[in-house]
């Protein structure tokens, strides 16, 4: 199955492709909002290959990022790895 | 042991990476899309409590959510023993189903036409709130019923929407089937090289059903090999090769061509069985003479959904009605296991549990349609490689198979397919 981990847009360039920055330390940086016309900044996206595909609501997004941290499959950004 | 995902990898996918072996002398021996980036669930839901097993699945998938839901939700049924849910019970999980498969669908027609998708994205959204469930995770199905009632004010939003919805979707099957920038990728990949068996839910009439109680599976030719199984047959039914690989290649234990292989999806089910609904049924047969493909197969399955979810809302009497109420039950048995499954947007998942004395989980098998396609994706791509090589053909096959990947959502030409050559003797 596809796991896909909830990021916030922070900010949003429109035009013909509308273009979302994403939550600093999140991987990508941006996203494109083509498929979801209706994000705004501060909604948690899902993306894939550079498209977000849907937009979470805050609970349903707090929902998702616990299920994570209960199996530990969240590392915070610049947090080391076990194996090194 | 401890499983860690690397979620960076998650959250952008890494490019398609297609696995190719050849001989010393380079003859192409098999090729297969690598699926190391998707994670093995199971050994993390082994110990928790079976409850809490489907909604942690389901807020861990990103895309299909609502599939995993009422999977989980029916394998928890079987575990209690508990063989029908109350009619309205029914009706609200069909409209999230049928809702969430819209939704799904509609994605793969935004550069078609992207009012037509938006428009189909809106109806399956509406659907999935007037099944209760508004959100991104739903909470429409417990065990034995509903949460509740269908919501009256989306229900009569989906009502109004659906006239503009169905022309939108039947405008994008014929695009679909005569385009030729969409029937060159059918063209490219045609599904009429697969050997094995066509796997689908079906109603008790025998008719395409994606939350059906029985499996039937066909041959190329049309010839049934399974007539309808339930899924308490589950495991007289199918076997893993590599249960412990993403790439677990199941196979039909009744056999049929291809020593049992299967595939399932839009194309398999449409090959299976006509829809319910009259417009689709229609175009199912337009499609069959057109040879096929799953980009028109999703089509003639988005015109099915939101047929059916027209059919679900129409009427305002039942409205309100709550008999939804869920049976009382008591802890499964101990060593009992549980199978529930539907037909999604890309095929057939299936959730089964077995449970231990105290209630946990000691064995769980989540099968998704991207495991039970692989073998077929790797004719396809075998194909392929035996033919231009080029990225393109590699992206069509990828495409036609449909496989749960980010990868999948780059627009057209760009999905960026990575080709590892892989020397092995024969």
């Amino acid at each position: 199955m596809c796991v896909a981990v909830p990021t916030r847009i922070v900010a949003i360039e429109a035009g013909p492709l509308p273009m979302a920055r994403l939550e600093p330390g999140t991987v990508p940086a941006t996203c494109c909002l083509a498929y979801v016309p209706e994000a705004q900044v501060g909604d948690y996206v899902l993306v894939q290959h550079g498209f977000a595909i849907e937009v979470l609501d805050a609970e349903s997004a707090a929902l998702s990022l616990a299920a994570f941290a209960e199996l530990g499959a969240i590392r915070a950004p610049g947090a080391p790895d076990d194996a090194d | 042991m401890t499983v860690r995902l690397i979620i960076d990898q998650a959250v952008d996918g890494a490019d398609a990476s297609v696995i190719a072996e050849r001989s010393p002398e380079g003859a192409l021996l098999d090729a297969r899309l690598d699926l190391s980036i998707l994670p093995r669930l199971e050994p993390l839901l082994l110990g928790r409590p079976v409850a809490e097993v489907p909604p942690l699945v389901e807020r861990l998938c990103g895309v299909c959510p609502a599939a995993h839901h009422l999977a989980g939700v029916a394998a928890l049924e079987a575990l209690h023993g508990i063989a029908s849910i109350p009619a309205q019970a029914r009706r609200v999980r069909r409209l999230l189903h049928y809702g969430s498969m819209l939704t799904m669908h509609a994605t793969s027609f935004f550069a078609a036409g992207r009012q037509e998708a938006l428009a189909l994205r809106r109806l399956g959204k509406l659907a999935m709130a007037a099944a209760g469930s508004p959100g991104h995770f739903p909470t429409t199905a417990v065990v034995g019923g509903a949460a509740g009632a269908m919501v009256a004010d989306a229900a009569t939003a989906c009502a109004e929407s659906v006239a503009a919805a169905l022309a939108g979707a039947r405008d994008l099957f014929r695009w679909a089937q005569d385009d030729p920038a969409a029937t060159a990728e059918r063209h490219a990949a045609s599904s009429d090289t697969f050997l094995g068996a066509d796997v689908a839910l079906v109603d008790a009439d025998g008719r395409l059903d994606p939350l059906g109680e029985r499996l039937r599976a066909i041959d190329p030719a049309g010839q049934v090999i399974v007539a309808g199984a339930l899924a308490s047959q589950w495991d007289d039914l199918v076997a893993l090769a590599q249960p412990e690989a993403a790439a677990s290649r199941p196979s039909l234990l009744a056999g049929g061509a291809d020593g049992g292989h299967y595939r399932v999806g839009p194309v398999a089910g449409l090959r299976v069985a006509a829809p319910t609904t009259a417009v689709a049924a229609e175009l199912r047969e337009d499609w069959l003479r057109g040879g096929g493909g799953t980009l028109a197969a999703r089509a003639v399955m988005a015109v099915h959904c939101v047929e059916a979810i027209a059919d679900l809302v129409a009427g305002q009497d039942w409205i309100g009605r709550d008999d939804t109420e869920p049976d009382k039950t008591g802890p499964a048995a101990a060593g009992r296991v549980g199978v529930g499954w539907v037909d999604g947007a890309r095929g057939l998942l299936v959730h089964r549990y077995r449970v231990d004395q105290e209630g946990k989980v000691d064995q769980a098998l989540v099968l998704t349609p991207t495991a039970q396609n692989e073998y077929w994706l790797s004719r396809l791509l075998i194909r392929a490689l035996t033919g231009d090589s080029d990225h393109l053909a590699l992206e069509n096959a990828i495409r036609e198979a449909d496989p749960c990947l980010p990868c999948v959502a780059a627009p057209a030409g760009h999905m960026g397919v990575k080709i590892n050559t892989v020397t092995k003797d024969r």
